[in-house]
């Protein structure tokens, strides 16, 4: 199966889970950083390119939902899959109100994870090619002037 | 004496239950029967062994007494009459000058004494007086069991929050080493499905226990995700996850059997559906209302015997409307009763029941404003019974 190359970032504080997932991702050929805080996560989407984030909602610090409204803030079109351990829909809700693109409660089912890390990623990539194609409209408009 | 001016106040006492009890024949007869024209009935008996007889029969509520009368006397029958029923008010009636009798009297419990020659409307007051008092006590009584009803009720809703509580704490804690067991085996189950790994000796004993890892990780995610929901049905602070609507129950009702007729067939059980009102409307939630509907249905399925019947009853007055799921199935034991409504109570097999149906269903009917009762007979069968406000 084709995929585009793409980078994902895991964010969670249990380390083990981090771990476990990060190789479960990579046996299928995945690019996956970590990150165990949401401080953390901000410094890793600033050193590199990111197209998913999976972010655990219940963190120590600053929390998930903290974490996502920065990262909406700085990244707009990072997309987000919040992971919430509560069961509790309401913060997935109020994480998908604020820009994420979907939730997934732990502990998930990782074909879902995938199908859902897919979606994600897919709208991503239409969403850059979107802003390409206006782009290249607006510098070929500008050029025909 | 005339005794029609206040004939109006022997309404309230009709009720009442009166024995007298003399040896005077002619005596008893004219009280009576003077009794009977203020609304009084009055039950005779000649001496104390014939009134402890009657009284066998049918307690009474007062009785008047004469304290000097052959066999056993008034004050015998007092202490008998005492001992038996406590609650019975006795007023002795006593001979002329012989206050001694009376004290004697109010010392082995009687009411009061009055002395003959009586007269007639103070003898009225004070059955009344008698009256009243047992009133107080009955009214004192109840008020205690009422009191007692709460409490009883309040340590069970304390108890189930407490569990609740920590069931949810439990379930928090336990989901993240549950994730990390997932993708642990889910990680080996990955790598063994790479072509270069077909061929490693006792491959199948890796798959089983994979298999059995997978089996056990959904069964504990399966009842944290159940303890889950339970907070938050329970939680006051998310009410508005209730959304309450005008519902037809017959129609919800109808459509709850319809999702679990083809369960009932597999044991060629009936499930019918019987309502007095044909349109009974409640102020509920329908969601919730029919996860509840389907849990009580599938426990009945799950607790009759192939062939055995399932109905479902709607009853409707203008305030409430109740519905109630009754099955001739097993029954449950008296024992349980008290348990079936507590978190992971379950008499089903280890993995089929997490114990947390009725917990939940009961919360929901809770939050609902509603109440959720049980009657069950082992081996005769189990009811369970709805009541809902018809608007909140």
């Amino acid at each position: 199966m084709f995929k585009t190359p793409s980078r994902i970032l895991l964010v969670d504080d249990e380390k083990d889970f981090v771990e476990m997932l990060t190789l479960r991702l990579q046996e299928i050929g995945e690019e996956v950083l970590q990150a165990y805080s949401g401080l953390e996560s901000l410094e890793k989407l600033k050193e590199t390119e990111i197209d998913v984030v999976i972010l655990d909602v219940k963190m120590p610090g600053m929390d998930g939902i903290e974490t996502l409204q920065e990262i909406k803030k700085r990244y707009p079109l990072v997309e987000v899959i919040m992971l919430t351990g509560h069961g509790t829909i309401e913060t997935a809700v109020q994480g998908m109100k604020q820009g994420a693109y979907d939730f997934l409660i732990k502990p998930a089912d990782f074909d879902e994870l995938t199908t859902k890390l897919n979606k994600a990623r897919e709208r991503r990539h239409d969403q850059m090619e979107r802003i390409r194609k206006a782009e290249a409209n607006s510098l070929l408009r500008r050029s025909n002037i | 004496m005339s005794d029609s001016h206040n004939i109006s106040d022997s309404s309230h006492i009709g009720e009442m239950n009166v024995l007298l009890v003399d040896d005077e024949k002619h005596f008893r007869e004219i009280l009576v029967k003077r009794l009977s024209q203020r609304g009084i009935i009055a039950l005779q008996a000649s001496d104390g062994e014939e009134a402890l007889r009657l009284l066998e029969e049918k307690p009474v509520d007062v009785i008047v007494m004469d304290v000097k009368m052959p066999r056993m006397n008034g004050i015998e029958t007092l202490r008998h009459v005492k001992d038996q029923y406590p609650a019975t008010e006795v007023i002795m009636l006593t001979g002329h000058a012989s206050t001694r009798d009376g004290v004697d009297g109010i010392k082995a419990g009687a009411f009061d004494y009055l002395t003959k020659p009586i007269e007639f409307e103070q003898l009225l007051r004070k059955i009344r007086q008698a009256q009243n008092k047992i009133r107080r006590a009955e009214t004192e009584k109840k008020e205690i069991e009422f009191r007692e009803r709460i409490k009883q009720q309040m340590a069970i809703n304390e108890r189930l929050v407490a569990l609740g509580t920590i069931a949810t704490g439990v379930a928090h804690e336990i989901n993240n080493p549950l994730a990390i067991i997932q993708d642990s085996a889910g990680w080996v189950k990955q790598i063994l499905a790479k072509p270069e790994m077909s061929t490693i000796p006792r491959r199948p004993d890796f798959e089983k226990a994979l298999d059995r890892i997978q089996t056990s990780v959904d069964r504990a995610r399966r009842i944290t995700q159940q303890l889950l929901h339970v907070v938050k049905t329970q939680s006051a602070e998310i009410p508005d996850l209730v959304e309450m609507t005008e519902v037809n129950l017959r129609k919800l009702a109808g459509e709850c059997i319809a999702l679990v007729e083809l369960e009932a067939s597999y044991k060629e059980i009936k499930v019918s559906l019987e309502s007095s009102d044909p349109n009974p409307i409640v102020w509920t939630d329908p969601y919730q209302f029919a996860q509840v509907l389907l849990n009580l249905l599938t426990n009945s399925i799950q607790a009759t015997d192939a062939g055995g019947k399932i109905n479902v009853v709607i009853k409707s007055s203008e305030e409430q409307v109740s519905l109630a799921v009754q099955d001739n199935g097993y029954g449950i034991p008296e024992e349980n009763l008290t348990k079936i409504f507590e978190p992971f109570f379950s008499t089903k097999a280890v993995g089929v029941g997490t114990g947390m149906g009725l917990y939940i269903s009961s919360g929901i009917v809770t939050k609902l404003g509603g109440v959720m009762a049980v009657d069950s007979q082992p081996d005769k069968g189990t009811t369970f019974t709805i009541e809902l406000p018809v608007k909140a």
